[in-house]
């Protein structure tokens, strides 16, 4: 099988994320970029695929902070090729990142053969609807499932497992080539000891590709971007029922209501 | 008496005793040979520099036994077992020799009056102590004692070589007119026994004990290396090799390793030949299986199990090379439960009385497995938090020293202002929640005694103490090289630089795997400086606390490093009255947390949790209501022990930095956060 994994660098919510000045965007001091936790069950399923099946995986990324470390340890995981398409990916949006990808798969170096998978996060903290892989696949005219929990090979097919409200799965079969929304992996995904990520980082190379969209279509502008005001918090009362009276009319006083 | 001028069955004497001379030394070489090249096949590692220290220890520990006496009983049996062996061999080549070579104008050793005598005074110390050893086996075996065939084999020969010299004794002073003598009193006593034997018929039998005896000898030669009795040869060198010898054993830097260990052994080749060296040095006496708390807690480990798992398999695997069907070393021999189980305690190390050493094979099966990416889910969480915050917790670098918050004061930045001393606190006095206060106070002590001390804020990683011995031998080299590289911007005041530490495991990798001593960087634990404070009056005493109290030491800090008495002397001096729990000091009971473990689940079959059995021990001793403790993860451990066993009301488990806080009467913390 000729797997791809999209992988993405979403905040790390560790840091406390805050607005920046422009009211736009976060502010970047304290921000860090961590790969986004469904692609990297993503990247475990495909790896999975190519244990059982044969084939190989390549891992896609675009331009991101923090973003090689990513490859390479996708790399020392098993991945056969790492690719860097050099579009910045922070200021995009699903849409426009889907434009990119489908443009990468389109025009090359990606290639869409009849045993090509690809497979990214169902959703990710910046795309909670998860559209990425809607998009490309209705893009490239592909085949799409998401919230995928487990990916077989069967008699040339795709055996798809599907998470659904209540605790049901739903069982599907498709045709390669496909693209696929990753919860989860059917298993957890693996460790990879810090030595094999350094001595990837020292035999193995990131190839970086650009891609022929120079403006992805940005369709929706953020107007604002904001904490939440923080909620009034409850207060209890305590005493026997006269005190509690007397207490809220104090309190109703104190705010100005009666 | 010439025993080699006989005649048996038509062979002379002394063509049979070339014969069985030869055979029998012909197999044990054949043998001993087979077993070095196994351990030639091994990884190198340099085991060989500092002679004179590892003669000194080898000479103490072969010649003396220390700890054999751990055990009383046995421990006298094995001694004089031992000398009688030592005594008994030398003879038995002195009378092989004048054997084999009839013509050397020597005599026999039982001819030389004194020897004689010392022959005897063995020969029946000996059978006392095989009679102990019988007895001990038979009827008040200790648990884990290999209870095997070949040690009644041993016990029995060894028995046979003492009677046939006794027996030899008597029947010789028959043959030669029965007069007695004070040098053979034994003989003397024995030869009672057969008054009417005609003394040709005595000189007969004299001669056919020695026969017996030789012949015992040669026997036991053939059998040793086939037995656990092969531990008598390599023990030796053993302890002449071991790391204690030389090094801290706290370390487990391999020197002069020519392989990348990095991802550890998944077969008994990629061991190190000292590794290896354990198993034929083992006597199954299973003093490290009745120390380890991961046996006692009901966990699949046994150390003397990995111990001789691995001989059995290298033999079987590397002598027999026919046996296509032996199981995988690391997963099958030695199950991944089993790796997992250790808390790297020590406990096995500190008992074996052969100084094996227990823990860094399991650490070398460790990396295998974490090089396979076989590592449990908790373990794999904890690692991917160390690898990309530097901490255990999963929690910001930034917010490392967020506890400083509540202090009156701020806490110099090390790296930014010139500090006397370098505190650095470990991952759970920094994060851990139920340490905030202690840690709060502890920082109040060092200003209050005037101490000049900074941190390294968020450039703090955790040591990888812990990580090394899950066996994330990359990740540790990668917080290693951080935290190295944050201690080369600190600003020292002036030439004596110190870094104190909180935790005991931050501790052992400061003070014996990151080379700091190089840099003139000395390491201290923070009782070792509280010590150090109060007996220089810098901490002014301002009342004295009454009442009993125990102290548990932290495996990290007593037996890894030898630090028993600091804490031990805060207390006196705070004015409270120790009372020790039974096993304290080298033979404390680890809590559960070390190695990893604290990270891990407990399986099923864990029956009671080491902190539930040790904090069940502090409770019973009479008028105690305080478990003093000096590691932060025993704050977490035993506090959790004591809701679980139901002990609250009955004993609290206090830092000794807030005992120090009460006497000195430093105003409370305002806990924050």
């Amino acid at each position: 099988m000729n797997l791809y994994v999209l992988l993405k660098m979403v905040p790390d919510t560790v840091e406390e994320l805050n607005v920046a000045a422009d009211g736009k965007s976060l502010d970047t001091e304290f921000l860090r970029f961590k790969v986004s936790d469904p692609d990297e069950h993503a990247l475990e399923q495909a790896l999975i695929l190519k244990e059982k099946h044969g084939g190989t995986v390549t891992v896609v990324a675009l331009e991101a902070p923090e973003v090689d470390e990513v490859l390479f340890t996708a790399l020392a995981k098993g991945a056969d090729r790492a690719l860097k398409i050099t579009t910045d990916q922070t200021r995009l949006g699903a849409f426009a990142a889907a434009q990119v990808y489908a443009a990468f798969f389109k025009a090359g170096p990606g290639q869409i053969t009849p045993e090509t998978l690809i497979l990214a996060g169902s959703q990710a903290i910046d795309d909670l609807e998860g559209e990425l892989a809607a998009y490309l696949a209705e893009t490239l005219g592909l085949p799409y499932l998401g919230v995928v929990c487990n990916v077989a090979r069967a008699n040339g097919k795709l055996i798809v497992l599907k998470e659904f409200a209540g605790g049901l799965r739903g069982q599907f079969e498709i045709g390669l080539p496909a693209v696929l929304g990753v919860q989860s992996a059917e298993k957890p995904p693996r460790y990879v000891p810090v030595a094999k990520v350094r001595a990837v980082m020292k035999s193995a190379k990131i190839e970086t590709v650009e891609v022929g969209v120079s403006e992805p279509a940005v369709r929706l502008q953020l107007e604002r971007l904001y904490k939440p005001e923080v909620a009034g918090r409850a207060q209890m009362l305590e005493g026997t029922p006269e005190e509690i009276a007397e207490k809220i009319v104090e309190v109703l006083a104190k705010q100005g209501i009666l | 008496m010439e025993p080699v001028k006989i005649n048996l069955f038509g062979v002379p004497g002394l063509a049979l005793l070339w014969a069985l001379t030869l055979i029998a030394f012909g197999v044990f070489g054949l043998r001993i040979w087979g077993l070095i090249g196994l351990l030639r096949q091994a990884r190198y590692e340099n085991r060989f520099d500092q002679f004179g220290r590892r003669l000194a220890h080898a000479a103490e520990h072969v010649l003396l036994q220390p700890r054999i006496f751990n055990e009383r009983a046995i421990g006298w049996a094995h001694f004089l077992i031992f000398w009688g062996f030592v005594l008994y061999t030398a003879c038995f080549n002195w009378s092989l020799i004048r054997g084999l070579f009839p013509f050397l104008p020597i005599p026999y050793p039982d001819e030389v009056k004194l020897v004689a005598l010392f022959l005897e005074i063995f020969a029946v110390l000996v059978l006392a102590a095989l009679a102990v050893a019988v007895a001990r086996r038979l009827f008040f075996p200790p648990p884990y004692l290999h209870l095997s065939l070949d040690a009644n084999i041993i016990l029995g020969l060894i028995g046979l070589l003492m009677l046939s010299t006794l027996f030899g004794s008597a029947f010789r002073l028959v043959g030669e007119g029965g007069h007695s003598s004070l040098w053979t009193p034994f003989g003397t006593l024995l030869a009672g026994v057969f008054p009417g034997m005609a003394p040709n018929a005595a000189r007969a039998w004299a001669t056919t004990m020695w026969w017996l005896h030789m012949v015992g000898v040669l026997a036991f030669l053939v059998y040793l290396p086939y037995s656990k009795h092969l531990h008598l040869l390599a023990s030796p060198f053993n302890v002449f090799f071991s790391q204690a010898a030389t090094r801290p054993v706290g370390d487990l830097t391999v020197s002069g390793a020519k392989d990348d260990l990095t991802e550890g052994a998944s077969k008994w080749q990629e061991l190190t030949w000292k590794q290896l060296l354990n198993g034929f040095s083992c006597a199954e006496c299973g003093r490290c299986d009745r120390a380890c708390p991961a046996t006692a807690s009901g966990h699949p480990l046994q150390p003397q199990q990995i111990i001789q798992k691995i001989k059995d398999h290298m033999v079987r695997t590397g002598l027999r090379r026919t046996d296509k069907s032996a199981p995988k070393l690391v997963g099958e021999v030695v199950t991944e439960k089993e790796a997992w189980a250790c808390l790297t305690c020590l406990s096995c190390m500190e008992q074996c009385p052969v100084w094996n050493e227990h823990v860094p094979v399991i650490v070398m099966f460790r990396r295998h497995l974490v090089s396979q990416g076989r590592v449990e889910r908790t373990i794999q969480e904890v690692l991917g938090n160390l690898q990309r915050y530097g901490n255990s917790f999963g929690k910001s670098d930034r917010m490392r020293a967020k506890w400083t918050q509540g202090l009156p004061f701020k806490v110099k930045d090390a790296r930014k202002e010139p500090v006397d001393v370098l505190w650095f606190t470990g991952d759970y006095a920094a994060y851990d929640p139920r340490m905030l206060e202690i840690t709060q106070t502890t920082a109040k002590l060092f200003a209050q005694a005037g101490l000049d001390f900074g941190i390294l804020y968020e450039a703090e990683r955790n040591t990888g103490n812990d990580v090394r011995r899950v066996g994330e031998e990359g990740l540790f080299e990668l917080l290693r090289d951080k935290n190295l590289d944050a201690i080369s911007k600190v600003q020292w005041k002036n030439g004596n630089r110190v870094i104190v530490t909180t935790d005991p495991h931050s501790y052992n990798a400061l003070k014996n795997e990151y080379g700091l001593a190089n840099e003139g960087i000395g390491v201290k634990h923070y009782t070792e400086l509280l010590d150090e404070l109060i007996s220089l009056g810098k901490l002014a005493l301002k009342k004295k606390l009454t009442g009993k109290v125990t102290y548990h030491d932290p495996c990290y800090l007593g037996r890894y490093n030898g630090v028993y008495e600091p804490p031990r002397k805060v207390i006196a001096a705070l004015g409270l009255e120790l009372v020790e729990m039974p096993r304290n000091r080298a033979i404390s009971y680890c809590c559960g947390a070390g190695g990893g473990r604290i990270w891990m689940e407990d399986t099923p079959d864990v029956k009671e949790r080491p902190a539930e059995n040790r904090i069940r021990e502090a409770a019973r001793l009479n008028g105690v209501q305080t478990l003093v403790v000096a590691c932060p993860k025993d704050i977490a451990m035993f506090r959790d022990a004591v809701k679980t066993t139901g002990l609250e009301g009955k004993i609290v488990v206090k830092d000794i930095a807030e005992l120090v806080a009460e006497a000195i009467e430093v105003a409370p913390v305002q806990v924050s956060g």
